[in-house]
């Protein structure tokens, strides 16, 4: 089973302009990354706050509703991230057009 | 004076430090007492002397008083004033005057005031009386506070709070007084133990605000600890949590929104003032009649893996499941696999993967249930996957055995309405078989299909008319084509349609919805390259197309327009016929990158794309040009006249053919005389 989380994995890795891949739990620790582990650390502990104060503006507007997805776009790279009850997955891509 | 000595005696007494130092306290005490009393009763006389003088001072007084009256009024009246009597009557009249009576002679004022008092029959003498002062102590009001600490604490030292407040404690309890001046004043409780009922430690009540409970202290804690760094997990950790299933469900979940995500480029940033080129090639292709939009292929899972059938999903029309045969070449991965792909998104991954032991021959949505898809297999079997379960193999299949299938099964189709439905599945060799998708286990009905002295019909494809549930039609491996009837008194081979001298490898019934009804024509394929058209009426061939140049391996009308159709055949070509406007050649044409054989065609429920599946495993996807696939309001009176034509040339051939018998020697006569 875990063979096909790599390919997975892999092939959203090898996707066009894919930067890299991180696997969150909901403590904030990454579970499985493609990035070196300083950077995992530095978006992991940003990205996890930045889910979270989303996560509150969403269920504060609405308490019925709940955040889905989210996606930072930046100059440089777009940050995508689908949070989970349990995990969350964060990818990151290029946006050179 | 006995006092004083009994005081020295007494004190001689304690210094000497006798043994009888109790007796000598005793005596002590006594004299105090004894001393006490006397006081008292000196007290008491000088009392009563003080009360006979004042008693006989008042009737001194009031004896007096008459006399010094009268001499008063002698004297006042000798004067010419008024009686005394009358003066204070008027006085006493007068409210207030404070400043010529004082200012006056005030002994007068005085001696008139206590000589006209006893005079008046209504003296008013003050009144003296002893009244006791009522002293009432009212407590202070306390502010009941609460506080967490207080109620736990225990009560069981003996000290409690009711008892012996007014002995005196030792300095360690009076310390924990002190102590208690931080703590917000309580009313009862443990710790005011050696305070009467009712008086606080502090003294007089103070106004505190009440102060938070214990947890917001232990909340600030915890959010001091937060920016500390999270505690790493080990790999074996990691590894273990990957192994979830929780963990699973989420990675499916997410990875398939993140690729569709991803996929979708970011066109949202496309600037407009450069060349708009997207409109560009739009134009191009509403020129264009077939271009290629995309094509999927799983490397994976679709590598040379020849395509044996698609099907669209009714609920979601974007849905498409595409069965696929057996990997020659990987002998340990599954044979059969069955994959849904998603048209919507540019994500060029399936979104479902099914496999089973035994190639997947035809596979179809279950028409009523969108989650279930369903296939049959080389080896017989009807297998059914969920795609609501995560698992990739069937969730149901039916049993090798007599009563179902022996042999592949190239054709199955849902049929029915929500209620009463039935997949009817049919093998080569002839079976047809009525299932009940709940139930697997056996088929419903069965029955073989038999021509001709029980000659059973190897059934390679099978198609029923439009709104039909009881009459299909079947293509044989011999080359004819065979009407049947399910239920009814003619059940099994109605009628045979002989005019293929090849296998029959595929049939299209007419189910363009419009004016003018054509469900009674059909189309069939097949092996000698050839596509013929035929009507149910007729036993034989409308019309045969004869452009192939290779075995012809499907072909499918168009669902918008009543005279197009589509082929493919087994050099890689795709044509395009439109029955209105050429019979003889297609109308458009084109060839697949890399000229693989073409197994399957199929039309989207739109009618402006076409898919195709070829033996390597891609399915291509092309767009019809506008003009070509949209029907125009007169196709189907134009499609009534073609074919009448057909029908008009087909009996000319007819007679021409005849003529050609008959007079095959005049023609060859006269070929050969020009020769001379």
């Amino acid at each position: 089973m875990s063979a096909e989380v790599e390919e997975t994995l892999k092939r959203i890795q090898s996707h066009k302009g894919v930067v890299g891949v991180i696997v969150v739990n909901a403590e904030g620790i990454p579970i499985k990354s493609t990035l070196d582990n300083p950077t995992t650390i530095q978006y992991t502990g940003l990205i996890s706050g930045l889910t979270d104060k989303a996560r509150s503006v969403v269920r504060d507007l609405d308490p019925t509703n709940d955040l889905t997805f989210l996606r930072v776009r930046s100059k440089k790279h777009e940050i995508m991230i689908a949070p989970d009850k349990e995990y969350m997955l964060i990818v990151v891509q290029n946006t050179n057009e | 004076m006995m006092s004083q000595g009994v005081g020295i005696n007494a004190m001689d007494r304690l210094r000497l430090d006798s043994p009888d130092r109790r007796t000598a306290w005793k005596e002590e005490k006594e004299r105090k007492l004894a001393k006490l009393k006397q006081l008292r009763a000196e007290r008491e006389n000088r009392r009563r002397k003080q009360l006979e003088k004042e008693a006989q001072e008042a009737a001194v007084r009031a004896s007096s008083v008459p006399r010094d009256d009268q001499d008063l009024d002698k004297m006042l009246s000798s004067l010419g004033v008024a009686p005394v009597s009358e003066v204070l009557s008027s006085m006493s009249s007068m409210s207030s005057e404070p400043g010529g009576d004082h200012s006056g002679s005030p002994d007068k004022s005085l001696e008139a005031n206590s000589t006209a008092s006893p005079r008046t029959p209504s003296k008013k003498q003050p009144q003296l009386s002893v009244v006791s002062v009522q002293a009432t102590n009212i407590p202070p009001r306390e502010t009941v506070t609460y506080a967490k600490g207080v109620q736990t604490s225990g009560s069981g030292d003996g000290h409690g709070y009711y008892e012996d407040w007014w002995r005196p404690r030792k300095a360690e309890e009076e310390d924990n007084s002190l102590t208690m001046l931080d703590t917000p004043p309580i009313y009862g409780g443990g710790h005011n133990r050696h305070l009467p009922p009712g008086i606080l430690p502090t003294g007089m009540p103070t106004v505190q605000d009440v102060k938070p409970a214990l947890a917001t202290e232990a909340e600030k804690k915890v959010e001091e600890e937060k920016p500390q760094p999270p505690r790493e997990l080990s790999d074996e950790e990691k590894q273990m949590l990957m192994m979830t299933e929780e963990f699973h469900s989420f990675f499916d979940r997410s990875t398939r929104i993140l690729e569709r995500a991803l996929a979708e480029d970011a066109n949202i940033f496309v600037d407009y003032s450069h060349d708009y080129e997207e409109d560009g090639e739009a134009n191009e292709s509403g020129g264009i009649k077939l271009s290629l939009n995309r094509w999927f292929y799983d490397e994976r899972w679709s590598r040379n893996r020849c395509i044996t059938c698609m099907d669209w999903s009714p609920q979601y029309p974007e849905l498409l499941v595409a069965s696929y045969n057996n990997n020659e070449d990987s002998p340990h991965d599954p044979d059969g696999v069955a994959l849904v792909w998603n048209t919507k998104f540019k994500k060029d991954t399936p979104e479902y993967i099914f496999h089973c032991q035994s190639p997947v021959m035809s596979a179809t949505f279950a028409r009523f249930h969108p989650n279930l898809i369903i296939g049959g297999t080389y080896s017989g079997q009807i297998v059914l996957w969920d795609n609501r379960s995560q698992k990739r193999t069937p969730v149901q299949r039916s049993p090798l055995s007599a009563s179902a299938h022996t042999h592949p099964v190239y054709c199955m189709k849902v049929v029915g309405t929500q209620n009463a439905h039935n997949l009817i599945s049919v093998s080569t060799d002839g079976k047809m078989c009525s299932w009940s998708l709940d139930m697997l286990s056996q088929p419903q009905e069965s029955m073989e299909l038999q021509h001709k002295q029980s000659r059973a019909v190897a059934v390679t494809c099978m198609a029923f008319p439009h709104g039909d549930v009881n009459n299909f039609i079947v293509g044989s491996e011999e080359g004819a084509v065979f009407t049947a009837c399910r239920h009814g008194s003619k059940a099994g081979i109605v009628d045979a349609y002989e005019g293929h001298q090849g296998p029959v490898t595929g049939i299209s019934t007419h189910s363009t919805p419009g004016p003018i009804d054509f469900s009674h024509l059909f189309l069939t394929s097949s092996i000698d390259w050839t596509v013929k058209l035929w009507s149910v009426k007729e036993t034989k061939p409308l019309y045969s197309f004869e452009d192939n140049g290779d075995y012809v391996y499907e072909v499918a009308w168009s669902p918008i327009h009543p005279a197009l159709f589509t082929t493919v055949d087994g050099s890689g070509r795709i044509d395009l016929w439109n029955l209105n406007q050429d019979t003889e050649v297609p109308t458009a044409s084109t060839v697949v990158e890399g000229s693989p054989a073409l197994n399957r065609v199929s039309w989207t429920n739109s009618g402006q794309q076409i898919t195709v599946g070829d033996d390597m495993g891609k399915i291509w996807i092309y767009d019809v040009g506008e003009q070509l696939a949209l029907p125009r309001a007169d196709d189907w009176a134009r499609l009534v006249h073609t074919m009448g034509e057909l029908k008009n040339n087909q009996a000319d051939d007819d007679q021409s053919t005849r003529h050609y018998d008959s007079s095959f020697s005049s023609l060859t006569s006269l070929s050969s005389s020009p020769l001379r």
